[in-house]
């Protein structure tokens, strides 16, 4: 078990080595390339096309602020600006179904602290859950204002969503104490948010495209079982099976359970993104070694004795 | 459809640093120190000003090196508004200070 949760640690160090040595000059500033350009840069392409012009008056303000603690707190605000300023399209009824799916299973798991009598430790445990929740759908609200993002990021979730749980069992005790062997692991976090992440770049002929599909899908993935799980343990409680490390008393079983599912929410959302993201990258090699489709262009040079 | 909410607080600010020299262009980050706004508060503003047709804006010529930059002031329907504003507020206080009056 504890191999489960080193390999995407690993994993996690291997992206981000490889993001640096992509490009070593990205943690170096420039004058001209600092941290609040780079960072307002990422945040004007969040807008649409009708407030484009708007991302171009904040980026050209920022070329006239001095000093580097001005220039970051003006590009702070502005990302936190485009970050929320509409119209959002289509993208405003993705961002509105993972917000209800954060928003139900923090209020799930505070229901059951409620109903259980859990205690300030389970209200430390749902305020660290609400944070990551809230950052989860930060990113992906980041996630689904590009082009072509949020239809098939909800839709690969839910396909790693729905794999996960036909391998696991649908039912809720199945939820608690799930019948799994090592194949159905593989398959549930490593093979199929690979294909997805993979089906991602091929469909939207992009690397960019394919790495941010692949991000959303895992971010909707993982909301999406830990609120099912959730669900599981306020319908049966502390009856059903029995685990081998569960409470001793009734706050400690469903103690025990929704702190499983919090623990299973970060392993997954991480291991989903950064394999995910692998399966993105691999495709796009791919891609880039596959010669295009249309006829080679005539030979300008004509042969000899022509 | 369009709301007719009352501006905000902030809103009001920003109207009456723009109202202060209707004519003069302003930029962004000069308004964000003026009012004392957070530039991530002020853009959203100027956004629903513009929307609204009550702010003209404009573009000048980069400098050097450096990008072009968004100009600001009040259109005249902005001028219109403030102006509108300011006499609804003088309205209110003389409405106030009548009920004080006739209360004491």
């Amino acid at each position: 078990m504890g191999g489960l949760f080193f390999a995407p640690m690993l994993a996690l160090i291997g992206v981000l080595i490889a993001w640096y040595r992509r490009d070593p000059r990205r943690f170096l500033d420039g004058p001209a390339h600092d941290a609040p350009l780079r960072l307002m840069r990422w945040a004007t392409g969040l807008l649409s096309a009708e407030r484009a012009e708007w991302g171009q008056a904040m980026l050209g303000e920022l070329g006239y602020i001095e000093g580097r603690v001005r220039r970051m707190r003006f590009a702070l605000g502005c990302v936190g600006a485009a970050l929320v300023l509409p119209p959002w399209g289509r993208a405003a009824a993705g961002l509105w179904t993972l917000v209800a799916l954060g928003a139900g299973g923090v209020g799930l798991y505070a229901a059951l602290i409620v109903q259980y009598g859990l205690g300030a430790g389970a209200w430390i445990g749902v305020s660290i859950l609400a944070v990551f929740v809230a950052g989860s759908l930060l990113g992906a609200g980041a996630l689904v204002r590009r082009p072509g993002t949020a239809l098939p990021g909800l839709v690969g979730g839910l396909v790693i969503a729905l794999v996960f749980l036909t391998l696991t069992g649908f039912t809720f005790f199945d939820q608690i104490l799930p019948d799994t062997s090592g194949w159905h692991h593989l398959v549930q976090t490593i093979v199929v948010p690979f294909l997805v992440g993979a089906a991602a770049t091929v469909w939207t002929r992009d690397l960019i495209a394919g790495k941010r599909v692949a991000r959303l899908a895992a971010i909707t993935a993982s909301l999406g079982l830990f609120v099912y799980a959730t669900l599981a343990v306020t319908v049966i409680g502390s009856s059903g099976p029995l685990e081998e490390d569960g409470g001793f008393t009734l706050q400690g079983t469903i103690s025990d359970r929704v702190g499983n599912n919090m623990v299973q929410l970060g392993y997954t959302l991480l291991l989903f993104a950064v394999v995910g993201w692998g399966g993105a990258a691999a495709a796009g090699r791919l891609l880039r070694r596959t010669p295009p489709a249309v006829p080679p262009a005539a030979d300008p040079v004509p042969p000899q004795g022509a | 459809m369009q709301r007719n909410r009352p501006p905000s607080p902030q809103t009001v600010n920003v109207l009456r640093a723009l109202a202060a020299d209707p004519a003069r262009w302003r930029y962004g980050y000069d308004l964000v120190t003026e009012v004392g706004l957070k530039s991530g508060s002020l853009y959203p503003i100027l956004v629903r000003l513009a929307d609204r047709g009550l702010l003209d804006t404009s573009w000048e010529p980069g400098v050097g090196s450096r990008p072009r930059r968004h100009l600001y002031r009040l259109s005249e329907a902005g001028r219109e508004f403030v102006a509108a504003l300011t006499a609804a507020r003088v309205e209110r206080t003389h409405l106030k200070l009548n009920s004080r009056w006739n209360e004491a």
